[in-house]
């Protein structure tokens, strides 16, 4: 403990009946180029510590970038304050640990010894294979390089003191491409912590290719068609369908999976499961709450197996924490760790002779706004292509496709075999559905 | 707070290695919020932040980093690591730190360190009460909420200059959920303002009206039938309605996007038509009070009016200095940060179209069969190609002239530089809305607005099959 003792000390003083610090230590590195120069150059170091504390069964809570013995005042000032206003009455826990951890290990010492000169090489050569692969690429809008070291630590009254390191890099390459009076751009993020899986000039090929790829598209009739949607479209859906397992949404009354536990909820194809011990940079082994963390199905065969909790809503229920507690402040929310969309065996050439005439859905955007997560109704704008007779054919140009969560997982024929890992900690491959809403001319 | 002596000291220590600018970003902000949800208080947090960020240009590079050790040799160290990025011979002294007035346009007469949590709570209840007084039993949670934040910013720079600001502003927020049979439906209103918080209890912004908007959005919304999709007219409402503009010319319109030739707009040069000659759109971080104003920016420009449109024509962007080294012009005060943890770059500030000629009642009155967008989830766009979308929250069909049956998940979605062109009637009666803007520097505060408008075609996407 040692550095926080101060704190601990004083929130005792103050009639604090236990406290709880969590607290990011950080580094990371920015690098992007522009036309060959570096554009940008970022060198980060910083802290992040939320602190909370129990009073009178409340919970307060307060955060701060510096530490020192006026800021370890000002946390306990302030946390008393918060907490005498707290009127909620659910149970709240300052956790004294669970009985066994599984410790994954997330901090690659490697990385660190990558020198910069290796950095920009891989950036340097990115740009260069983005520019050269296609005549139609008529700018490269920025490559980029980051990386990040974290140590997380999570200290508490109660004799909880739980460190979790991690580290990572990724490359982000931007182009545009440009055919007759047609202008479209593409991207596309890498992220691993191990540099040597690195390849630009093959990441290179992918971003032109979904780049151009699009170019020569338009608009195809506004109907109802069967569908491939890729695995970052699946992933972006998925995200949000398993939001309503949220034990908390559940208990008031705002998920679509109330009273749901036992039954069959979506296609028999899918197999959804919360994998926060799968080895990756994504691995988290003690939640939020310093509760240990297991891989579970959350929905098996299409039946709903569980909700997702943390210590506070499991209490309400009566049942075990699902280590699902994350997220700041003085109540801890609950979220998914790692996502993993079951794989079928079917590779996507085959879901496409399947489909026979349809569309192949690429990529969706503007989520925030086109998709309602309460009611699960979506309506989004999208970029893909054509399925004719079983192949993929033309791009499409300025569609949107809608639907519902719950009908769109209901509607599963086959879930490829693309094992697919987005960056945002979510595994899914390509899915075949009955049917989707585009709107186009 | 660090001293002017100290300030030189680590800016020439920047300046080193040669480069061309040097700036210390320093910042002490803190931030308050409380959540009542369904009628008891549920959260209450406080946040401090307190860091300095170093900035070093030289011709089109930018070197940053960010500190919390904000003593004499944290900074020194830090401004001895980001000057490694440069070998060149030392270009710049800097021998004194004169000071730059400017005018302060956004005073908060009652600053909220003074206002107690208990205030506030007894401010967000009142709007829980009024929708408690609707005895609707559709209504199956509810959210209130009051955040506040006061920011103090110190800057010096290379060109022996420095300037502080102190700013402060809250933000009363009312969610409400709503369900039947068929499903759940959201209605969320949350204005906001730099000032004290006596303006939430105004004729115009006041708990009671906020929080009853918020219910009848999402009980009229779980009523209303999937909107219809395909191509046709779309007549949207004032306020929140700018978010159109905000997406599809606004962002291609900041000099981080022009200047690099990554805009849509970059190859129109300033007196093209790039919209509908009835149109003209402005961003004025000016404007006293306002969300999104700024009396000076990020980087010393003091903050303006800048016509971006005049009468359809192409007429300025928002430009921050660097950036308009490559165009060639300064920047022109909207250069801006989340935090000093952002490189700061050129974006919007309050950001709107003028006052067009119509009425609104006549705008509906010539639209025989289309769609009036009046509420709005916010949006997204490529500023490249252009291509942008919105969500709509609340929707009417228009038929024969009249507001008709209320429809939902309108998504609008389109290429700015085609919607503009095709707006046909723009109403009087502009208004402004608060959102939060998310982009390379952070999320900031902007204000959209617009009068009532009509756009003669849009593709929109619902569920509700063809329009008839």
């Amino acid at each position: 403990m040692g550095k926080y003792d101060k704190f601990f000390a004083l929130a005792k003083e103050a009639g604090l009946e236990q406290v709880e610090l969590s607290i990011s230590e950080f580094h990371s590195l920015n690098i992007s180029l522009f036309h060959g120069e570096v554009d940008e150059y970022k060198d980060n170091n910083g802290y992040a510590i939320v602190a909370r504390g129990i009073l009178n069964g409340k919970c307060g809570s307060a955060s701060c970038d510096v530490w020192n013995k006026d800021k370890a005042a000002w946390l306990v000032k302030e946390i008393v304050a918060n907490a005498k206003v707290i009127e909620n009455d659910d149970p709240i826990f300052i956790f004294k640990g669970s009985e066994k951890y599984h410790k994954v290990n997330t901090y690659n010492k490697d990385l660190e010894k990558v020198s910069i000169d290796e950095k920009m090489k891989n950036l340097y050569a990115l740009e260069k294979a983005l520019k050269g692969i296609d005549k139609r690429i008529v700018e490269v809008a920025g490559t980029e390089y980051s990386e990040s070291t974290e140590k997380h630590t999570l200290v508490n009254s109660n004799g909880l003191n739980l460190v979790q390191k991690a580290n990572y890099f990724t490359f982000v390459g931007q182009c545009v491409a440009k055919e007759g009076e047609q202008t479209k751009s593409g991207y596309d993020f890498f992220l691993g912590n191990k540099f040597e899986e690195f390849n630009p000039e093959e990441f290179a090929k992918k971003i032109v290719k979904l780049t151009v790829d699009q170019l020569g598209g338009e608009a195809c009739e506004s109907n109802k068609y069967k569908a491939v949607l890729h695995p970052d479209v699946v992933t972006s859906l998925m995200r949000a369908y398993i939001g309503h397992a949220n034990a908390e949404e559940v208990q008031k009354n705002s998920s679509l999976f109330i009273g749901k536990i036992g039954q069959k909820i979506a296609s028999s194809k899918v197999t959804i499961e919360d994998k926060p011990l799968q080895k990756n940079v994504f691995a988290r082994w003690f939640d939020d709450e310093g509760v240990a963390t297991y891989n579970k199905p959350i929905i098996k065969n299409g039946r709903l197996e569980t909700y997702l909790y943390n210590l506070t809503t499991a209490a309400k229920a009566g049942v075990q924490t699902t280590g699902n507690g994350y997220g700041g402040g003085s109540k801890r929310g609950i979220a998914s760790s790692f996502l993993s969309l079951k794989p079928g065996k079917k590779p996507l050439d085959q879901l496409f002779e399947e489909v026979g005439n349809g569309v192949y859905i690429t990529d969706v955007s503007g989520l925030h706004a086109g998709l309602n997560p309460q009611s699960g109704n979506f309506s989004l704008q999208s970029t893909g292509f054509m399925i004719e007779n079983g192949k993929k054919g033309k791009p499409l140009d300025l569609i949107t496709v809608s639907g519902n969560l719950l009908e769109i997982f209901k509607d599963v024929l086959e879930v490829g075999n693309d094992v697919t890992v987005s960056p945002s900690g979510v595994s899914a491959e390509s899915l075949l559905i009955k049917k989707i809403a585009v709107s186009g001319k | 707070m660090i001293s002017k002596k100290l300030a030189i000291e680590v800016l020439n220590t920047a300046l080193e290695t040669g480069a061309d600018y040097a700036e210390i970003f320093y910042e002490d902000s803190s931030a308050h919020s409380v959540l009542i949800e369904n009628g008891k208080v549920e959260t209450s947090s406080s946040n401090s932040l307190c860091g300095v960020g170093l900035r070093l240009l030289k011709n089109n590079q930018c070197v940053y980093g960010y500190t919390n050790d904000l003593t004499k040799k944290g900074l020194l160290a830090l401004a001895n690591s980001l000057n490694k990025s440069f070998h060149d011979k030392r270009l710049i002294t800097v021998n004194k730190l004169d000071m730059i007035k400017c005018k302060n346009r956004n005073p908060v007469t009652r600053s909220y360190d003074d206002v107690p949590v208990e205030e506030k709570i007894a401010l967000i209840r009142e709007g829980i009460d009024e929708i408690n007084s609707l005895k609707d039993p559709r209504i199956v949670r509810t959210f209130g909420s009051f955040a506040d934040n006061k920011r103090f910013v110190a800057v010096f720079n290379s060109k022996e200059k420095w300037f502080k600001r102190t700013t402060e502003f809250g933000r009363m927020a009312f969610q409400v959920i709503a369900a039947d049979q068929n499903g759940f439906e959201t209605g969320f209103e949350g204005p906001g303002a730099q000032h004290a918080i006596d303006y939430f209890r105004t004729e115009k912004v006041n708990p009671r009206k906020t929080a009853r908007k918020a219910a009848e959005t999402a009980l009229k919304m779980l009523t209303a039938a999937e909107c219809p999709s395909g191509k046709m007219p779309v007549v949207i409402g004032n306020g929140w309605g700018g978010v159109l503009f905000h997406e599809s010319c606004g962002h291609p319109l900041e000099a981080s996007a022009v200047a690099k030739g990554l805009s849509c707009f970059s190859e129109n040069k300033i007196g093209d038509y790039i919209a509908s000659p009835i149109v003209s759109a402005v961003d004025d971080s000016t404007i006293p009070g306002e969300w999104g104003s700024i009396d000076i920016d990020d980087e010393g420009n003091l903050g303006s009016k800048r016509l971006l449109i005049k009468n359809g024509k192409l007429n300025d962007y928002m430009i921050d200095d660097l950036n308009g080294r490559r165009m060639e012009r300064n920047g022109n005060g909207a250069c801006r940060r989340q935090n000093y943890r952002f490189i700061p770059t050129s974006r919007m500030s309050n950001t709107y179209i003028c006052n067009g000629k119509s009425t609104p009642e006549e705008i509906i009155k010539a639209t025989k069969l289309g769609l009036y967008a009046v509420g709005f989830n916010g949006g997204s766009v490529d500023p490249t190609t252009g291509e942008f979308n919105f969500g709509c929250s609340e929707a009417y069909i228009i038929r024969d002239g009249k507001i008709a049956e209320p429809v939902k998940g309108a998504t609008l979605i389109g290429k700015g530089f085609e919607i503009l062109k095709k707006i046909d009637m723009i109403a009087n009666d502009l208004d402004l809305a608060q959102g939060m803007c998310g982009a390379s520097s952070g999320s900031i505060r902007t204000n959209v607005g617009q009068p009532t408008l009509r756009v003669s075609e849009v593709t929109v996407g619902g569920r509700g099959g063809e329009l008839k």
